[in-house]
Formats: C-alpha cells, structure tokens, sequence
C-alpha cells in the first residue's frame, strides 16, 4: 500500500488521466452539451474511478478542477432542457428564412442538397426584404438627419504638419545629431515602429530561454555604454506596455519586471486594470542603477540604423 | 461641491425608469464629480436665469441627443453635462424634465434610462410602426435584418446562446463570420462590437472556457425597443405555425413586464 501511495510513475499516470479528462471535456464541448448523448456522465464515472486512488493534493487539486469545467457544462446542459411548448429548430428557422428571403434554389435534379455554397443563391435585395419586415418589430426613433446635409469640413492640415509633430518626443534623445534627423523626415515614424518591434523580439526570446525567470525591466533597458540608448529603450518598451504587447509587474522583491504577453490573454480594450505611469531617468540615477545590478552588457543591442 | 447626502425623493424625475438611489460618491466616480442637485438648488438655480436662457439649454440639450441618436449609441450623463448642460448643471433635472417633455410632445419620442448605474439614455418612438402608414418609406438598413435574426433566436432559445449557435445559423443564411461580406463587411465586428455599443446585444465571456467563449443575450435597449411578441407572430408566419405553440416564448412575450402591452403608457 504505502509503494502505491509514493510511487511517482503511479501518481503521474494519475494526474495524466485527469488532465486528458479535463482536455476532452473542453475541447468536445459541443458534444458533450449535445441531449442526444450520455458522455458527461460517462466523464464523471471515469473522474469518480480515478478519484479512489487519489492521495496527493496534486492530483486532488486536478480533480477539482475537473469537476469546475464538468458542473459548468452540466449547468449549461441543463438550461438547454426545453420544458413544455414546441421545440425550436435553428435549421429549419433558417430554411424557412431564405425561402422568405427568396431563395433561387439551384434545382439540378439531385436528390441531395448540401447546405452550404452549392444550396443557391440569394437576391441582392435579400437582407433589405428581412430588415423591411424586422422594423416594425422595432420601435427605434428615426434617425434625425438635417435636410440639407451637414456642413463642409475643412480639408485635414497638410501632412507635413503631422510628422513634424512627431519627431519632438525624440528630439531629446537625438540631439547630438540633428542634421540626420532631418534628412530622414517622414521616415521617422516607421523606424520607431521597426525598432519597437526589433525590441519585442529581444524579449521574446529572452522569455522563451527560460520562461520561468523574471526579466528584470532595468536590466532589460540599460545600456551601460550609452545613456541616450538607454532612454530610447525605455521609450520604445513604454509602446509594447501601451499596446498590450508586453506587460509589466513586481517580482518578490518589489522590483518592476517584464514579460511578453501571451496571445489571447489580454483582451483588446478588455476589462483588464489598466494603469499609467511616467518613467523618468537622469544620468546619475543610470549610473546608480548600472552599478546596483551589475550591468555589463547591454541586451538589447543598438540597430545598425542609429548613426552614433 | 460640498454637498449633503440626500435620497433622490428630493429630485423632480420625469425619466420612467430612474431608480432612486443616493445622490453622492457613486455619481462622483463616474461623472467626474456631478452631484444631482436638489429641488431647493434648482429652484434657485432658475431664478437667477431669464426663461430664454433655460430654453436655449433645453433646446441644445435634445439637438445633441438627436443627433447621437444617428449612430444609435446611448448618451452618457457625463458626456451632456460636459459637452452641453455646463454651466447650467445646477439646473440639470429642469433641463431634463423639460427635454423630455419636448422629445414626447414634438417629436413623439420617449427618453429612456437603460442604465440607472451608469446614467445613460436612449431615444425610442412612442409609437408603434403600422405597416404601410406612411408614403415615405425610408431606405431600409439591412443591418436590422441581421439584428433582428440573431435577436430571435436568442428569444426562442430562452434569453442566452453561445456564440457558436449564432455564427453557425448565420453561416446558414451565407453570412460567414471568417469572410467579408458584401453588405456587411467585417461581420464579427458589426455583431460583437457596434450592436454591443449601441446596446443592442450583450456578448458576455463564458467562464472556465478554454478556448474563450462567449454568449449573447437581449441588450438593455433592445429589451425596451424590441416587441418580443412581434418576433413571435413573424416565426408563426414563417414555420405556418401558430405563436401559442411556443408556450413559453409565447408567455414571456405577453407578460406584463413588456414595453409594448398597451397597459403601459
């Protein structure tokens, strides 16, 4: 008994099965919500096998989530549960809606019809017959449009007004070359994009070396050979933050660190805390921090594009 | 504004659906210290105004609605007494009672609060639509067609389906979420993103979903827009079924909780 309860190959086989369990209940979802068969029970009569021979909190930990992901589908299962009153089919809703909508049927003297591309083709007025009759289901106030139009706007500014907008931000940091800066006029902006990008892949790459280490953001944007490097670091990380694409956090020590965001984890505009801060760095604090954290070595090396 | 905390029973509320809550911090937060003021200040508020100048406020006031109403998107509090009401918000329930007076009396139109909490509002016409009452009859947006399938069947499915219930029966009538389609474009934006805004679906995440999921339920405008009996007579036509044999659709839609029973005002 006791080899049983120790033995790690037992325990992991354990914890595999739960986890292909849990797998197959999320990625079947359709199926298994489908009245027509029996596998969540099926699911949870393997769940309850397994369960006998749990005794770690691991492989307790799975089960609970198991049961989470399972008592989900299974509250949603049964609020499909029509009671009394005719069913309502989404299949033949539609059938008949293209009918309505006046369906040219190709009528090829096939007995099978697909639904799908092959089924015909709809009218160009098809979508104005369903919103005709949809509007008196509505009683939504009609729009309000002056009679006469609105009036003409303005033509946008020139757009050289715009790009010279642009480059203030980085004129601080360019300073020691401003006869180069002019010379590359519209193309500012891409460069910064490309180089925001070139840094994104820094830290990708730094993050996929070892997933489970921290990227310290000071390490990350010091460069110890130049100060107005730094601060362009710094100022190209704060476009990866503002667009969702790296995020930042404190590790057990308090200290900001950063990481690439998983696709799929954010969502745009999503319901995550979102929080503004201003980054700030003098020379002698960059001296400070390079000596605190025993900067050698830059890691993200200066493009081949910055004329030094 | 240095304020006591008072129940709004103070407050003169002509809106139909404002429930009464205290007019303190929460309002704050969210419109950037707006505190509703109390009958006592508005009356003072007015009589230091001549009649014209609380007329020509009112008068902006139901310019901007009409003209937010075009794109079908609520009007925040906030936003009215930012960008229009201004100085004159002592005022403010005035100018609202009055608007709204204009909207029912001028233009047959009701101003509707969807959103107690957030304080957001919504025109929709008195009227019920009569087929054929008017000569003019105004291009028809097929984008209500959309709407209004994927309305029914959340209805006829009891008030909430899964996203892949709506792209599935929209795929059946050749809408494909992955394609640009010819009258609607970017599909999946138009359904999850502009009926979302204009508040009339909700496309809330499923949790514990992997991959995410999402479902659709009425928003709050459809709710007070939408004639959910209107849907049901239109499937009865379309199935050569009658509507009672959707017992329960059938009960939910002649509640008396509807916005179109002829019981309510």
């Amino acid at each position: 008994m006791q080899d049983e309860d120790d033995n790690p190959g037992i325990r992991r086989e354990i914890r595999s099965k739960y986890r292909e369990l849990i797998q197959s209940v999320q990625q079947n979802r359709e199926d298994m919500l489908s009245p027509s068969n029996n596998k969540l029970t099926e699911v949870l009569e393997e769940a309850n096998k397994l369960f006998k021979d749990v005794r770690q909190s691991r492989e307790a930990a799975l089960d609970a989530q198991l049961l989470v992901v399972t008592s989900d589908l299974g509250k949603e299962k049964a609020s499909q549960l029509a009671a009394e009153g005719a069913a309502f089919d989404p299949t033949a809703f539609t059938e008949h809606l293209l009918s309505y909508m006046g369906l040219n049927r190709l009528n090829d003297g096939e007995d099978e019809q697909p639904i799908g591309d092959a089924i015909g083709y709809l009218p160009p007025d098809a979508w104005h017959k369903v919103a005709q009759r949809a509007e008196s289901c509505f009683r939504a106030a009609p729009s309000f449009h002056y009679m006469m139009g609105s009036f003409h706007a303005e033509p946008p500014p020139p757009k050289q007004r715009m790009e010279r907008q642009r480059k203030a931000p980085g004129k601080e940091v360019k300073r020691i070359m401003p006869t180069q800066l002019k010379k590359m006029g519209g193309s500012h902006q891409e460069a910064t994009e490309k180089e925001v990008e070139r840094i994104l892949g820094y830290l990708k790459t730094y993050y996929q070396d070892d997933p489970t280490s921290p990227i310290s953001y000071y390490e990350f944007v010091i460069d110890p050979k130049s100060f107005s490097r730094t601060v362009e670091n710094i100022f190209h990380m704060s476009f990866l933050i503002r667009d969702g694409l790296a995020r930042m956090y404190y590790d057990n020590y308090k200290l900001p660190c950063i990481a690439p965001v998983e696709e799929g984890e954010v969502e745009a505009g999503g319901s995550s805390i979102r929080k503004q801060c201003i980054v700030s760095i003098s020379p002698k604090q960059w001296k400070e921090l390079i000596e605190g954290y025993d900067i050698r070595v830059t890691m993200i090396d200066p493009s081949n594009m910055q004329p030094e | 504004m240095t304020q006591r905390k008072r129940t709004s029973n103070t407050q003169s509320s002509s809106q139909s659906k404002r429930t009464s809550g205290p007019a303190a911090t929460q309002e704050e937060d969210d419109d950037q210290t707006f505190t509703q003021p109390s009958t006592t200040q508005v009356q003072r508020g007015l009589e230091k105004l001549t009649p014209a100048q609380v007329d020509q406020k009112t008068a902006e006031v139901v310019q901007f609605f009409l003209v937010k109403d075009q794109k079908k998107i609520p009007v925040r509090r906030a936003d009215l007494v930012k960008h229009v009401v201004k100085e004159y918000r002592n005022i403010y329930p005035e100018i609202m009672k009055r608007a709204a007076r204009i909207f029912d009396q001028v233009f047959g139109l009701k101003m509707i609060e969807i959103d107690a909490k957030n304080h957001m509002y919504i025109l929709i016409n008195k009227l019920e639509t009569v087929e054929g009452a008017s000569p003019i009859t105004n291009p028809t947006n097929p984008k209500t067609g959309l709407l209004f399938v994927i309305l029914s069947v959340i209805f006829m499915k009891g008030g909430v389906v899964g996203e892949n219930l709506i792209w599935k029966t929209l795929k059946n009538l050749k809408v494909d979420v992955g394609e640009k389609h010819e009258e609607f474009g970017d599909v999946k934006k138009v359904v999850t993103d502009e009926f979302v805004r204009q508040r009339y679906l909700e496309y809330t995440r499923i949790p514990h979903t992997e991959p995410i999921e999402h479902e659709f339920h009425w928003g709050q405008r459809a709710e007070v827009e939408v004639s959910k009996s209107k849907i049901l007579a239109f499937m009865g036509e379309l199935h050569e079924q009658d509507p009672q044999s959707w017992s329960q659709q059938y009960q939910e839609a002649h509640s008396s909780t509807q916005p179109s029973t002829s019981s309510q005002k």
